[in-house]
């Protein structure tokens, strides 16, 4: 397990957003999504999702319905709203400065 | 997501929806089994799969506890949770809750009935557009910084009216109204200019405003009328309109109906109709008779300094042309909203709304002793709680919530309690025209009692809560499970609190006595004149009929010799004002040998036309000198009788009998002798602007049109002669009304109503401060008690008396009293102050006011103190000392 890393505080929003900027799913979908982008580098409990969707979906940033999958099974899908769009750009925008910032500082010293 | 959609969001998952419950264990389940499945194709069995999936997700129970957090207004449903304990504690002990509550909503009612006064008086806007812009102008002497303005000043005017915006004026009158078939009566008229109503933004509900031009003699005959004449004279019915009255003897036709906003009794709402301002040629010159309102509209390009400017300027230019009437005078600008409320009530209501205040605060204090009382009992129970972790924002959330609930069925009563008074005002301060004041209990009312009680709830109720936080909680627990211990510094703050209600309470007792007593002597002082066995009445003659003084003089005279001829009269007098009320009418005099002073600057004095038998029938004293008689006449010499004010102010040591004096109107002097001198008067009502110098000259020399009919009774009840004396007047002229025609105490009484108003309501916060306050000391002391009962026990079993016990419960009740009263002794003296210059004329007997006072408090308290003692006195010792 060292190979795999604990996500900075406050990360999760921003990667649950950008899985969601690419089309709708539920949380198991999102789950696997991640799973597959970070080739599964990331170590977190996978419950932790939830409390983060559900106050995303609290704030507006996404939004949610129950639907069937494709193997007719009820659940429930979330999407990118109008300001989840926005507040993704802004964290990302934040993120890639800082993340600038720090490489400057730690190469550069 | 749209903004609805989000709050409809929340409000779903506020309440934890069994639904969104369902939904979220359905969507973790979900997550679960897929997790399974996808280790079970990797070849792990089923419950082993079952069970690394739950490891993956990590603990079930805390992460949907963290996503119950973060989703719906997580604050909102603690807040709902806290709300539920708080209705439940508050049901556990229903005593406290409807003691609580009903202190709450005394003090709170008080204070927000007199918020609504504050806002009927002076707060609510004026129905009219362009409020800010209207103002009234005045012409402001000496004597009268509210004075009005001459018919002739008034044109003058109307020449810069453009420069300033625009200016309408009105004056009003008492005329007689009737109609075929029905007895005249006296209405309540005022002539207006026709632009009177457009400039203050009013339209007519029903007919149609005054026209241009209709302000002029020969058209001025149409009437206006205000919406309570068209509802109590007519019916409210729309056939009014073009009808046919007459007034004083002349017909008009009734061309509208004002709207029921113009009903607003702070301005012009007394006024039953009016009819347009027309000025004959002769009148329009008239300089010397001050009869006209004026107010004036400003332009918006006129800010309020250049308003002021142009105004002072043009009192400047009018005083430098016309010396004669106008030196020492100038004129200013009041903002009409301002003026609306009256004089006085800027002094007034502040002191009402800071004495209902002073009920509140005492009515907080109680509360705050209450719920440290009750924050006491329960101290084990929070220091449990602090002990096993809750945090102090957890411990103070159920007692926030308490203090809501609280404050919640405060409020709610208090506004009852402000409807209440309402009520209680609308039919106690009802005028004798029917008109009354409206408190209307509008949402700055309601808003006003919610912020009241939320904001004494809140702070009365978490000062002890604060105060029990700072408990040393081994202390608490250590002390045998008794939360009712409360150590030293929880009985020195309870005291301290009582100590705070005695002295506001004497505050207010004080306030409301010396108000009361001054009001009672006021009422009941007839200085200088009696007026047991009369009966008096106005009459108003119409020009229509009374032509001339000629005229006027002679029907006076038929007057006098008719009623006079009456069985069971004693004598009859006119009078242009009776010594009951303040004499309006101020005029400037020179003396005859003595140096003339800068014009304007004459020594002033109010002045009464009074008949024969004036003095006779008010029983003022001619101290020397003779009364007018009958030979005064407008073709004899002028004569005047003076007060004895004005015989000292003018002539010192001097006989005045037989000195001359001339009214300082211009150059044209025309003198009259002084032949006697009569002692002074004052009236039964305070008067703002006191003049002490009173001169009287014969009725017949100077025949007023408008007069006070006084009829003295010889033996009989004054009451029995009103009806001859209507019949004899109604013989004399059909169409002529006696409005008020009854016996002078009625009418006196009646006059200060409005006085008795807020006496009845300083006396009701006394009573209630009182009230409070006793029930404050009562609950301490019986506390005080009930703690000490073991040491009472040990007192009487080494021998005290039940008496000795009485007693010292007793003294520690009486040492608060004691020093509240003397802390309430300051406020007091500052309350007196505000009433002595409120009411000048008030006569006040602080002494005797601030001693009672005291002397009352203490009783009071020694009765609250004595049922909590009688208990101590009778104590049982062996039961208390076995039960300790």
């Amino acid at each position: 397990m060292a190979d795999k890393s604990e996500l900075f505080p406050g990360t999760l929003d921003m990667l649950i957003l950008r899985v969601l900027s690419r089309g709708e799913l539920h949380g198991w979908g999102i789950t696997n999504k991640l799973e597959q982008l970070s080739k599964s580098a990331l170590q977190v409990d996978e419950g932790s999702l939830y409390p983060s969707l559900y106050r995303m979906e609290d704030k507006g940033w996404i939004e949610a319905d129950w639907r069937m999958t494709e193997n007719n099974r009820r659940a429930k899908y979330y999407r990118l709203t109008r300001a989840g769009r926005k507040q993704l750009e802004a964290e990302q925008a934040q993120w890639d400065r800082m993340s600038a910032i720090i490489a400057l500082v730690l190469h550069s010293a | 997501m749209s903004f609805l959609r989000l709050i409809a969001h929340r409000l779903r998952h506020l309440f934890r929806s069994p639904q969104s419950e369902a939904e979220m264990a359905e969507e973790m389940s979900y997550h679960l089994e897929q997790r399974a499945a996808d280790y079970a194709a990797d070849g792990l069995p089923a419950d082993e799969a079952h069970f690394a999936a739950h490891r993956k997700f990590g603990n079930l129970a805390s992460i949907q506890e963290q996503a119950r957090e973060g989703r719906g207004w997580r604050w909102l449903e603690n807040f709902r949770h806290d709300l539920q304990l708080g209705v439940r504690s508050l049901r556990k002990s229903p005593g406290f809750t409807l003691l609580a509550v009903i202190t709450l909503a005394l003090g709170i009612g008080a204070n927000t009935s007199m918020f609504s006064v504050l806002n009927g008086v002076m707060l609510k806007p004026l129905p009219y557009a362009n409020l800010p812009q209207l103002d009234r102008l005045y012409r402001a002497t000496a004597q009268n910084s509210e004075g009005n303005i001459s018919p002739a000043d008034f044109r003058e005017f109307q020449q810069i009216k453009d420069s300033y915006g625009d200016a309408a004026a009105y004056t009003p009158e008492r005329v007689s109204l009737a109609e075929p078939g029905r007895p005249a009566e006296m209405a309540a008229s005022a002539r207006a200019t026709a632009n009177l109503f457009s400039l203050l933004g009013v339209q007519p509900q029903l007919g149609r405003d005054f026209r241009p031009g209709e302000d002029t003699p020969g058209r001025d005959r149409v009437v206006l009328l205000s919406q309570r004449t068209w509802q109590t004279r007519f019916a409210g019915s729309p056939e009014v309109i073009g009808r046919s009255v007459r007034i004083d003897g002349e017909p008009h036709v009734i061309i509208g109906v004002l709207p029921p906003s113009f009903n607003d009794w702070r301005f012009l709402g007394g006024v039953d109709f009016f009819r347009p301002l027309a000025f004959t040629p002769a009148q329009t010159s008239d300089r010397a008779n001050p009869i006209i309102r004026l107010i004036a509209r400003r332009a918006a390009t006129v800010s309020p300094s250049d308003a002021d400017r142009l105004v002072t300027t043009f009192g400047t230019r009018l005083a430098q042309e016309f010396p004669a009437v106008h030196a020492e005078t100038h004129w200013r600008r009041v903002i009409l909203q301002t003026v609306a409320a009256g004089p006085g009530a800027a002094q007034i209501l502040p002191l009402l709304i800071g004495l209902s205040g002073f009920v509140l605060l005492i009515a907080c204090s109680n509360l705050a002793n209450l719920l440290l009382a009750r924050t006491m009992t329960r101290a084990r129970e929070f220091a449990v709680r602090a002990a096993v972790g809750a945090s102090r924002v957890q411990l103070l959330r159920p007692l926030i919530a308490e203090s809501l609930l609280l404050a919640l069925g405060g409020g709610v009563l208090a506004i009852l309690v402000a409807y209440w008074f309402r009520d209680w005002a609308a039919v106690r301060s009802t005028g004798e025209n029917g008109e009354h004041v409206d408190f209307v209990v509008d949402w700055a009312v309601m808003t006003w009692a919610f912020a009241a009680s939320l904001t004494t709830a809140l702070a009365f109720g978490l000062a002890p809560a604060l105060f029990a936080l700072r408990l040393d909680l081994n202390q608490t627990l250590k002390s045998g499970g008794r939360g009712t211990t409360g150590g030293r510094g929880h009985q020195r703050f309870r005291e301290i609190l009582i100590v705070g209600q005695f002295a506001l309470a004497m505050v207010l007792l004080a306030g409301a006595g010396l108000y009361i007593r001054g009001l009672d002597a006021l009422n009941k002082r007839r200085a200088g004149w009696e007026s047991r066995q009369l009966v008096t009445g106005m009459i108003a003659l119409p020009t229509g009929t009374y032509v001339d003084v000629d005229k006027i003089a002679s029907f006076h005279r038929l007057i006098e010799e008719r009623l006079a001829a009456l069985p069971g009269v004693e004598s009859v007098s006119l009078s242009s004002f009776t010594p009951a009320f303040v004499w309006s009418e101020v005029r400037k005099f020179v003396v005859e040998g003595q140096d003339r002073p800068v014009a304007g600057r004459e020594p002033a004095a109010v002045v009464n036309r009074v008949s024969p038998r004036y003095f006779d029938t008010y029983g003022t004293r001619v101290l020397s000198g003779r009364s007018f008689h009958e030979r005064d006449t407008a073709n004899s010499t002028r004569v005047y009788l003076i007060n004895q004010a004005a015989a000292r102010g003018l002539f010192g040591d001097q006989n005045p009998i037989g000195r001359r004096l001339a009214q300082a109107d211009g150059d044209n002097l025309r003198w009259g002798e002084i032949v006697g001198v009569v002692t002074d008067v004052q009236p039964v009502v305070t008067d703002a602007n006191p003049v002490a110098f009173q001169i009287y000259l014969p009725m017949a020399q100077e025949p007023k049109r408008e007069f006070q009919l006084t009829v003295r009774a010889a033996a009989v009840a004054p009451a029995a002669l009103v009806d001859g004396i209507r019949a004899a007047m109604t013989e004399l002229d059909a169409d002529l009304p006696v409005s008020r025609l009854q016996p002078a105490d009625t009418t006196i009484y009646h006059a200060s109503y409005q006085d008795r108003v807020l006496r009845d309501m300083l006396a009701y916060f006394g009573v209630l401060g009182l009230a409070l306050a006793s029930l404050g000391i009562y609950g301490v002391i019986a506390r005080t008690v009930a703690q000490r009962t073991g040491e009472f026990a040990i007192r009487l079993a080494l021998g005290a008396s039940g008496r000795d016990i009485i007693r010292l419960v007793l003294r520690s009740g009486v040492r608060l009293a004691l020093l509240g009263a003397g802390a309430g002794l300051l406020g007091a003296t500052g309350v007196t102050r505000v009433l002595m210059a409120a009411y000048p004329s008030l006569p006040t007997d602080s002494a005797l006011i601030l001693t009672g006072t005291t002397l009352l408090l203490i009783a009071v308290a020694l009765l609250a103190c004595w049922l909590p003692a009688r208990r101590a006195g009778k104590i049982d010792a062996i039961a208390a000392l076995h039960a300790e």
